[in-house]
C-alpha cells in the first residue's frame, strides 16, 4: 500500500466520524470546536479564534426521533441535522454558526435551538443577492458581529494577524486540494470520486494544519503512485449543495465504465474554488471571498443576474473534457430543484449527454442507479462510436 | 448451421426471448409469465423460442440480455441495459419514432431516440407505483376486477371524475370512496387511467414531448391507457404489433450489430473499405437499415462523420 | 376504554349533515373587486400600460405611487388554484422540467411565466396559447421586483422569471433579514435586530423608489402614497376590528371569511373603494352580533388554522370543519399578516412602516415567536384545538410548526397536523385530515368532561 493509500485512510477515517476526531482534537487541544453550516461560512474566523471548525455534516445515522421536529419532505441534510441534535450527536459542539439563509437550513436550525436550548446559536445572515452596492457592505456588517461573538464565546480577542494568519492557512490547503483537482482534471492521476470527496470532506472537520500537512505529502506523491488515469468514459459531477454524496454511490456510478474527471459539488470543487484575497483588512477580505465565490462558481442559492450557473457548467465541461455531466440532487432540495431545468436546457441546446441521478438520506436502491447509470455510459459510448466529432 | 442472432429480456415479472435472423427480421418471439426474476422462466422462454424456431441454442452467433436479470445469464455474451434495448427494438418496430414509453410491471421509462434511433435522454420511474403496472395492479385489486378486464372497463366511462393522489396507497384509498358514493366501475377506471396517464405526461416532460410516440411494454396492450395517454399527450400513440417483445428484439438487434462489426472486421480490405465502413455504420446508426450499397457510397464520398451529419439532420 | 371510565353519557361523534358554513356575504364585494383588478390587468399592455411584476411583499401602493400596474404572481397562482384552473400552469412548469416537490406557487408562477412568454412570443398567430385559458393571460413584464421575506425559494424564483424573459428587463431585488432572534431581548415588535432590519429594509424601499423613477421615467408621487397607504391604514384597521368582534359567541364569521378577504387587502389599490369593502364586511359581522346571527349553525368548537392557505381546498375545508361544528377562528395567515399592525404606519411618512410590515410576514419569524402569536391569538379566540396544515412544497410555512406544536402541547392545547399543499391538490390525503380532526376533537371533548 502506497502513501497515497495511507493517507486517504486516514483522512477517510476522520471524514467518516467527525463526531469521534472532534471529541478526541477537544481533549488534545484543550479548546473548542464550533459547528458550521454550509455553505458559506468563513471558517477563518473560528480558526482565528483558536477553536475547530466543524462544518457540520449529514450522519449517516437513520433518522429517528428528529422526526418530532422536522417533517419528512426536507432534504435528508436538514433532517439528519435536527435528528443528530436531538440523539445527541452534536453534543461536542461548544456552539453552532450559521449564515445561510436557505429555507430549509434555517428551520432545521430554529429546531435544534429549540431542541438544545444550551447550545450557543448564532445567525449572521449573509444577503443572498449579489448585485446590489449595498450587499458587500451588509455582509461584512455581518461578518464583523459573527467575530464579536466568536470572541466572546471562546473568550479571546480575534486579532486582524491572527485572521491573516489563518486565511494564509486556509488558502494554502485550498491550494493544495486545487493542486489534486487539476492532477485529475488533466488525466494525469486516477483518483475515484470517492476519495477525492474525501480529501475535501476531512478539510470541513479537521484541524487545518493537520490536514495541509497531510496534503503537502500526498500531492509530493500521488503524481508518481496513482499514474495513470482510469480510462472510463469522462464525467463531470454537478450539484449535492451542502452535504456529501454517499460513497457507495460515487464507487457504483465510476464502476459502470465510467470516470469522474471533475466536479463542482460542494464537498468537492465549490468548497475549494475560491481563496480570500490577502487584504490590509481581513474582514474585507472574507467579505470579498463570499463575492468572488459565486463569480467562480455560481451556485443557485445566491440570486446575482450577472453569473449563471449553466454558463459556468458549460465552460468546465469543455475545459475537462468530460463526454457527460451526472447531476446530484439531493430530493427536497429547493435552490436545485428550482435551477435544474436551466441546466437542463444549455446542456441538451449544446448535445452534451446529461443524466439526473435523484439522492436520499435513506439509501438508494443502488440497482436502479445501476441500471441509469449503465444507459447513460452506453449512450455516450455508442454516440462516439457513431459521430466521434459529437463526443 | 444457420447462423442467428437471440436477445432475451429477463424482466421483473416476465421474461421475453427473441430469435432474429441475420437480416435483423424477426424468425420467433415468445413471452414467459412466471413471477419474479424467475430462472426457470428464463429457461422457458428460451427453450420456447428456439423450439418455434426450429434451431438450437448452438445456432446462436450472439446472445445478448437485457433486464433486471440481466446479468444472471451464462449464455450472454453481452448485456445492455433495458433503456439502450427498448430504444432500439422499438424503432425498429416503428423507425420514424422518436419517443419511447415503456410502462411495465415494476417501472416506467420514456426514451427520447433521435432521427438514427440512439438514445438522446431517458426518464425512468422506478422507485414507487406511481404510474407503473403496478399502480394498475393494486387498484384493479381494490376494484376488484382482472387486469385483463381493466382497460375495456375503462374505455365505458361516461364521467370524469379525479384521482389526484399519485401515491398508490392513497389511491386506493381514494377509489374505495368513489365507489361508495356511488360512482360506477367504469367511470372510477377511467380515472385511475388518466392518473397514470398524468404520471406519464410528467415523465414526459423530462426527455421532450416529441412524437411520433411508440409505446411499449406490458401496459401498452391496455387500450384505456393508450386512450388517455394520448389524451393527456396530445399526440397519437403507434402500437408496434408486439410491445412487450421490443427490448428483446432490441438485445437482439444490438447483438446483431455487434456480429456484423466483427464479420466487418474480419473482411476488412483496402478495396472492402466501402462496405466495411457500411458494416460499421449499418450496426450504428438506423436500425432498420440492412446495409445500402448507394447509402454506403453516399456517405463514403466525403468522410464518415459528414455523411453520419447529413443522417443525423435528415 | 380506561380513559373514558369516569365519564357518563359521553357523546359520541357525528357528523352533522348539510352543515355549509354560513359565509359572509359582503366578502362577495371584494371577489368582484378582485375580479376586476385582474380582467383589467389582462389589458395592462393594450392600454400601453407599465407592468411590475412582482411575488411576495405587498409593495403595491409604492408600485400605485409611481403610476404602473402590478401583477402579484402567486396571488395569481393561488387564483388559479382557488378557480381549479391551475392544470395548465402547472403542466407547463412540469413540462419547463420541475419537480412536482419543488414549491408550487413557483411552478405554478413561473408556468404561468411560460405561457405568458409564449402568447407574447406567438401573438396572433396559430401557436399561440388558447387565449381561454385564464394561466396564460397575464401581461408581459415591462420590469421586475423581488421582496419576498422568510424563503429563500421566493427570492430565487424571480431570478428563473428574469432569465425567462431573456434578462433584458430590469430587475429591483429588496433583501429581508429573518426576524431571528440572536439576543433575549429581541421580541415581536421589539429588540436591537427589530430596529435594525427595520432600516435596512425602509433604506431599500427608498432605493426601489429612485429604480422606478428610473425606469418608468417619471417622478415618484408621494402623496398618491401618502394617501394609498392613508387608505390601507384604514381598511385595515376595520378589518382588525372586524376580527375582534369575532370573540363573540357564537363566531359570526370564521377564518374561511377572512381567507376571502386575504386578495383585497394584499393587492388591491389603496383607495377609498378598498375601505369601503372592509367597512362593509365589519358591518355586517357587527349586525350578526347583534343579531345573533352564527357562522356555523351548531357551533361547538374553536381551532385555530396554522400553516398556508390550501387554495384548490378552500371550500371543501370550509365544509369539512363545518360538518364537525368547528368554528375555525384564527390563523397566522389571515390573522398575524396583511398590514396587521397599522400603528405602525405613519401616514404621512409611511415607508419605515411598510418596510417593518414586510419583515413582519408570518413566515419570517423564529419558531419561538411564532409560538408565542398562536397561543396569544388562541387565547383571545377561545381555541381548544390547532389545526396544524403541513405544506408539502412550501418549506417556509412548515418551518416552526412542530415546535409550535409543542408549545401549544404544553399550554394545553390539542393539536393535530395534516398533510396538503398550498397549490397543488394532488399532495392530499384528505381520508387523513377527516381521521385526525375526528380524533382531535373528541379528546377536546373527553376533556371538557373531565373539565
Amino acid at each position: 500500500m502506497g502513501r497515497v493509500d495511507t493517507i486517504i485512510g486516514e483522512l477517510g477515517r476522520i471524514a467518516e466520524d467527525p463526531v469521534g476526531y472532534v471529541a478526541g482534537w477537544k481533549e488534545r487541544h484543550g479548546r473548542k470546536a464550533i459547528g458550521v453550516l454550509p455553505m458559506n461560512f468563513p471558517v477563518e474566523l473560528v480558526h482565528a479564534a483558536g477553536a475547530l471548525p466543524v462544518v457540520v455534516q449529514e450522519s449517516r445515522v437513520p433518522i429517528t426521533l428528529g422526526r418530532s421536529l422536522i417533517f419528512e419532505y426536507y432534504c435528508g441534510y436538514t433532517r439528519s441535522l435536527v435528528d443528530q441534535a436531538v440523539t445527541s450527536q452534536l453534543d461536542m459542539l461548544d456552539g453552532m454558526f450559521i449564515v445561510d439563509h436557505c429555507v430549509a437550513l434555517l428551520g432545521a436550525m430554529d429546531a435544534i435551538r429549540y431542541a438544545l436550548p444550551d447550545m450557543p446559536v448564532y445567525l449572521a445572515q449573509f444577503t443572498a443577492s449579489m448585485d446590489e452596492p449595498w450587499s458587500p457592505p451588509q455582509v461584512r456588517d455581518e461578518i464583523a458581529l459573527l467575530q464579536a461573538r466568536l470572541a466572546a464565546l471562546c473568550g479571546v480577542t480575534i486579532t486582524d494577524q491572527a485572521l491573516r494568519r489563518s486565511i494564509a492557512l486556509f488558502n494554502h490547503d485550498r491550494a493544495l486540494l486545487r493542486r489534486v483537482y487539476e492532477l485529475r482534471r488533466t488525466g494525469r492521476i486516477a483518483l475515484r470520486a470517492a476519495e477525492m470527496q474525501v480529501l475535501v470532506q476531512s478539510a470541513m472537520v479537521m484541524d487545518i494544519e493537520d490536514h495541509a500537512a497531510a496534503m503537502t505529502e500526498l500531492v509530493e506523491v500521488i503524481d508518481i503512485e496513482r499514474r495513470p488515469a482510469a480510462d472510463g468514459v469522462r464525467l463531470h459531477f454537478s450539484g449535492h449543495f451542502c452535504h456529501a454524496p454517499q460513497p457507495e454511490l460515487l464507487d457504483l456510478i465510476e464502476s459502470c465504465g465510467a470516470t469522474v474527471v471533475d466536479d463542482d459539488l460542494y464537498t468537492g470543487y465549490r468548497y475549494i474554488s475560491t481563496d480570500v484575497p490577502d487584504l490590509a483588512d481581513p474582514l474585507d477580505g472574507l467579505t470579498t471571498w463570499y463575492f468572488d465565490r459565486n463569480n467562480n462558481v455560481p451556485c443557485s442559492t445566491r440570486a446575482q443576474k450577472t453569473v449563471d450557473w449553466e454558463s459556468y457548467l458549460v465552460a468546465a465541461v469543455a475545459a475537462d473534457r468530460s463526454e457527460g455531466v451526472v447531476t446530484l440532487m439531493p430530493k427536497f432540495c429547493e435552490p436545485h430543484m428550482l435551477y435544474f431545468p436551466e441546466l437542463r436546457k444549455a446542456l441538451l441546446d449544446r448535445g452534451i449527454p446529461h443524466l439526473l441521478l435523484e439522492t436520499e438520506h435513506e439509501g438508494l436502491a443502488l440497482e436502479t442507479v445501476r441500471v441509469r447509470v449503465e444507459a447513460f455510459v452506453e449512450t455516450i459510448k455508442r454516440r462516439a462510436a457513431v459521430a466521434p466529432e459529437l463526443a | 448451421m444457420t447462423s442467428h442472432v437471440m436477445g432475451i429480456d429477463f424482466g421483473s415479472t416476465t421474461a421475453k426471448a427473441v430469435i432474429i435472423d441475420l437480416d435483423g427480421e424477426i424468425v420467433a418471439a415468445r413471452v414467459s409469465h412466471m413471477g419474479a426474476v424467475s430462472d426457470q422462466a428464463v429457461k422457458e422462454a428460451v427453450a420456447d423460442v428456439l423450439a418455434a424456431a426450429g434451431l438450437s441454442q448452438s445456432d446462436m452467433k450472439r446472445t445478448v440480455s437485457t433486464g433486471y436479470g440481466r446479468r444472471m445469464l451464462d449464455i450472454a455474451d453481452k448485456n445492455f441495459t433495458e433503456i439502450t434495448c427498448h430504444a432500439r427494438g422499438a424503432i425498429a418496430m416503428v423507425p420514424e419514432a422518436r419517443l419511447v414509453i415503456d410502462i411495465g410491471g415494476q417501472d416506467s421509462k420514456a426514451i427520447a431516440v433521435d432521427a438514427s434511433g440512439l438514445v438522446v435522454q431517458f426518464a425512468m420511474n422506478d422507485r414507487c407505483a406511481a404510474g407503473t403496472g403496478k399502480f394498475l395492479e393494486v387498484l384493479a385489486r381494490a376494484m376488484e376486477i382482472s387486469l385483463d378486464a381493466m382497460g375495456d372497463t375503462a374505455m365505458q366511462a361516461t364521467r370524469e371524475l379525479k384521482i389526484s393522489s399519485m401515491c398508490a396507497t392513497f389511491a386506493e384509498t381514494e377509489v374505495i370512496s368513489l365507489r361508495a358514493e356511488g360512482n360506477s366501475k367504469p367511470d372510477v377506471l377511467g380515472a385511475v387511467h388518466a392518473a397514470i396517464a398524468n404520471r406519464t405526461l410528467g415523465l414526459v416532460s423530462r426527455v421532450g414531448k416529441v412524437g411520433p410516440v411508440v409505446m411499449t411494454g406490458g401496459v401498452a396492450r391496455n387500450r384505456a391507457a393508450v386512450h388517455h395517454i394520448e389524451r393527456a399527450l396530445g399526440l397519437p400513440i403507434i402500437l408496434p404489433a408486439d410491445p412487450q417483445v421490443a427490448g428483446a428484439l432490441g438485445a437482439a438487434l444490438i447483438g446483431l450489430d455487434d456480429y456484423r462489426a466483427e464479420q466487418a472486421r474480419q473482411v476488412a480490405a483496402p478495396e472492402d473499405e466501402d462496405f466495411a465502413r457500411q458494416m460499421v455504420l449499418g450496426g450504428a446508426c438506423a436500425p432498420a437499415c440492412k446495409g445500402d450499397p448507394v447509402m454506403a457510397r453516399m456517405v463514403a464520398g466525403s468522410s464518415m462523420t459528414a455523411g453520419r451529419r447529413a443522417l443525423l439532420a435528415e | 376504554m380506561p380513559l373514558m371510565s369516569g365519564i357518563t353519557d359521553p357523546k359520541p361523534f357525528v357528523p352533522i349533515a348539510n352543515a355549509a358554513p354560513n359565509r359572509l356575504l359582503s366578502t362577495r364585494a371584494g371577489g368582484a373587486l378582485v375580479k376586476d383588478y385582474w380582467d383589467r390587468l389582462f389589458s395592462a399592455r393594450e392600454r400601453g400600460a407599465t407592468v411590475v411584476w412582482y411575488n411576495g411583499a405587498a409593495l403595491n401602493p409604492i408600485f400605485q405611487a409611481a403610476g404602473i400596474e402590478w401583477c402579484h404572481g402567486e396571488a395569481f397562482g393561488a387564483r388559479l388554484a382557488a378557480m381549479h384552473l391551475e392544470g395548465p400552469a402547472q403542466r407547463t412548469g412540469e413540462e419547463y422540467g420541475y419537480s412536482n416537490e419543488l414549491c408550487s406557487y413557483a411552478r405554478t408562477t413561473l408556468g404561468c411565466a411560460v405561457l405568458t412568454k409564449r402568447a407574447a412570443e406567438t401573438s396572433g398567430s396559430s401557436l399561440m396559447p388558447d387565449q381561454d385559458v385564464l394561466a396564460s393571460r397575464l401581461p408581459p413584464p415591462d420590469l421586475f421586483v423581488n421582496a419576498y421575506a422568510g424563503c429563500s425559494t421566493g427570492q430565487q424564483w424571480d431570478e428563473i422569471s428574469y432569465r425567462l424573459f431573456n434578462k433584458q428587463l430590469p430587475f429591483f431585488k429588496v433583501s429581508y433579514p429573518l426576524l431571528w432572534g440572536n439576543n433575549p431581548d429581541d421580541g415581536y415588535l421589539q429588540g436591537a435586530e427589530w430596529e435594525k432590519a427595520s432600516h435596512y429594509v425602509a433604506a431599500q424601499i427608498y432605493k426601489l423608489i429612485e429604480f422606478l423613477e428610473a425606469h418608468t421615467k417619471r417622478k415618484f408621487d408621494w402623496e398618491a402614497l401618502r394617501e394609498a397607504m392613508h387608505y390601507i391604514k384604514r381598511a385595515s384597521e376595520l378589518r382588525l376590528e372586524a376580527m375582534a368582534l369575532c370573540r363573540a359567541m357564537p363566531a359570526p364569521a370564521t377564518f374561511w371569511d377572512w381567507i376571502a378577504s386575504i386578495a383585497p387587502i394584499n393587492f388591491l389599490p389603496g383607495n377609498q373603494a378598498l375601505v369601503d369593502y372592509f367597512a362593509g364586511v365589519k358591518a355586517e359581522i357587527e349586525q350578526r352580533v347583534v343579531a345573533g346571527v352564527a357562522a356555523l349553525p351548531n357551533e361547538r368548537y374553536r381551532l385555530a388554522f396554522d400553516g398556508i392557505m390550501n387554495w384548490n381546498k378552500v371550500g371543501w375545508l370550509a365544509n369539512k370543519f363545518a360538518e364537525t361544528g368547528s368554528a375555525v377562528m384564527v390563523g397566522r395567515y389571515t390573522h398575524n399578516s396583511f398590514w396587521n399592525e397599522p400603528q405602525l404606519i405613519d401616514a404621512d411618512d409611511p415607508i419605515l412602516g411598510m418596510a417593518q410590515h414586510y419583515l413582519l410576514c408570518p413566515f419570517n419569524h423564529s419558531a419561538r415567536v411564532l409560538g408565542q402569536l398562536l397561543l396569544r391569538e388562541c387565547e383571545t379566540y377561545g381555541v381548544e384545538g390547532v389545526v396544524f396544515h403541513a405544506t408539502r412544497t412550501c418549506r417556509s410555512a412548515s418551518n416552526g410548526q412542530m415546535v409550535m406544536a409543542q408549545m401549544a402541547q404544553r399550554a394545553g392545547l390539542q393539536t393535530m397536523f395534516f398533510e396538503g399543499d398550498v397549490a397543488d391538490e394532488s399532495f392530499y390525503k384528505d381520508a387523513v385530515l377527516e381521521s385526525r380532526l375526528e380524533a382531535m376533537l373528541e379528546t377536546i371533548d373527553v376533556r371538557r368532561k373531565l373539565g
